[in-house]
């Protein structure tokens, strides 16, 4: 087996979240300028200050606690240690931690029928891994332990960060863009007429508005299903048992039906979809279960 | 302009330098906090022994040997100094735990016994951390070795003293018999 490094991944995520920051911070700035001239030309550049500091504090307020809105917003609920319908799930989360090096993380537990899991936190230091009650029910003890090297390899190569930053971004992006499609549409047109040059930059604005949501959409495919292959691997390498994360993914097939109903926008943070997507392959947040144990199978 | 050249040469040597050294500690850092994960499991495995000890003597008076034998191997486990030495000491008081567990299924009274049950739970909780701690320091020192011992890395040990591989955590001849248990 092969040294267990998680360096190049780390660096490569920190590299992400940098350039994800970077462009958020661009497109709702611009976007906020491009509404401003439009709508209120005369006070575009005391907005567009005024957007600079909101956005700073956005992306600090998401890069620092992005992990307690996403937890709060799937309904997860901490659990303790010294619980003891719990002391299973400490015993596999603690073991599986030391193996990868990581302190633990916190754990918390969703009520669902559905088998899924999911971490998040901006590093190792401050993560946390959540369990659906229907997961801890339906596995066996090696399955379990294959669920959660998974997620644990997701928090120690830092993709929980770039994940989390993507998912509550997502939000504002998708929200502003909303926003601004429908007070373009609301204008009539002589006004739009009266000012030519501000054309333009609706035009810009406008296509910002259509296409940012599908950019993050994009961006969120291209990172989560390489991400997931690697994870599985990872999994495999602390677990040193690659058919317990396949039989799980196995039974998650057979028993989930995708109606966890959780926001879009955190989807990809989940081990499996948890929502049955209507969309075709290119949105799908997640590879293939048969192809994960058929890579899991191989190893 | 010639002295650009070698100039430039050395400050790519001086980088690659830097950077090895720095991977190397780092990695020698990680086998010591990977020991000290090791260490603190096994410290709480041997916290438990007087407890089991007291528990189970009431129950099983005769088994004088695989008791004399677990109070012998924490003791011996907490006069080791040497990570050598603990290795050992711990194998020993591995194999001296499961014999306990082994013969504590010829006393029902025992097994029934509610401090036993979850004494008998915390020491499987530890077992498997220290397996899985094991594990994590052997893959340190697997990462740690490979660097060292292979170029350029090699050259890059012996400056900071790091150029001896480091041992792994093997499990003792011992430990992987089955255990004994006599009738």
């Amino acid at each position: 087996m092969e040294k267990v490094s998680f360096f190049d991944e780390i660096e490569k995520n920190r590299r992400n979240s940098i350039i994800l920051a970077s462009v958020v911070f661009l497109v709702l700035t611009s976007l906020v300028y491009v509404m401003a001239y439009s709508f209120v030309p005369e006070f575009s550049i005391f907005l567009l200050a005024f957007a600079v500091v909101f956005v700073t504090i956005y992306i600090y307020g998401t890069y620092n606690y992005g992990d307690s809105i996403v937890l709060s917003s799937v309904g997860a609920r901490e659990v303790n240690e010294n619980d003891k319908e719990y002391v299973h799930l400490f015993d596999v989360v603690d073991g599986l931690s030391i193996a990868a090096g990581i302190p633990r993380p916190k754990v918390y537990v969703i009520e669902s029928d559905e088998m899924n899991a999911f971490a998040t936190g901006k590093d190792a230091e401050h993560a946390s891994i959540a369990v659906t009650t229907g997961l801890l029910e339906g596995l066996k003890r090696d399955e379990l332990e294959g669920v959660i090297g998974h997620e644990l390899s997701h928090i120690a190569n830092y993709d929980i960060r770039f994940a989390t930053l993507v998912a509550v971004m997502v939000g504002l992006i998708a929200i502003l863009s909303d926003i601004m499609l429908r007070g373009w549409r609301f204008r009539t047109g002589e006004e739009r007429e009266e000012k030519g040059g501000a054309g333009l930059l609706i035009l810009i604005g406008l296509l910002l508005a259509i296409f940012s949501p599908l950019l993050v959409r994009l961006v969120q495919f291209a990172i989560s299903r390489k991400r997931e292959f690697l994870a599985d691997a990872s999994s495999a390498k602390l677990t040193r048992y690659p058919e317990g994360l396949a039989s799980a993914l196995e039974k998650i097939m057979k028993v989930n039906e995708g109606n966890m109903k959780v926001n879009e926008a955190v989807s990809h943070l989940f081990f499996v979809d948890p929502n049955k997507s209507s969309l075709d392959i290119l949105y799908a947040t997640h590879p293939p279960i048969k192809e994960r144990i058929k890579l899991l199978r191989a190893m | 302009m010639w002295w650009v050249i070698p100039l430039a040469i050395l400050a790519v040597l001086v980088l690659v330098a830097i950077f090895y050294v720095n991977k190397i500690s780092v990695l020698s850092n990680r086998i010591d906090n990977a020991w000290s994960q090791i260490d603190v499991q096994l410290k709480k495995r041997v916290d438990l022994v007087p407890n089991l000890v007291e528990t189970v003597k009431g129950y099983m008076a005769h088994e004088k040997d695989a008791l004399r034998m677990v109070t012998e191997a924490r003791k011996s486990m907490m006069g080791a100094s040497d990570l050598k030495s603990r290795m050992k000491a711990e194998g020993e008081l591995t194999r001296a735990l499961k014999t306990i567990l082994a013969l504590s299924e010829n006393y029902p009274r025992l097994k029934a016994n509610e401090n036993f049950m979850l004494l008998q739970e915390q020491l499987e909780g530890i077992e498997n951390r220290v397996a899985y701690a094991r594990q994590f320091y052997n893959d340190s020192v697997l990462s740690f070795n490979n660097t060292i011992t292979t170029l350029p890395g090699k050259w890059f040990a012996g400056l900071v003293g790091k150029s001896s591989p480091k041992e792994y955590f093997e499990i003792g001849e011992e430990e992987r018999k089955p255990v004994e248990v006599k009738f």
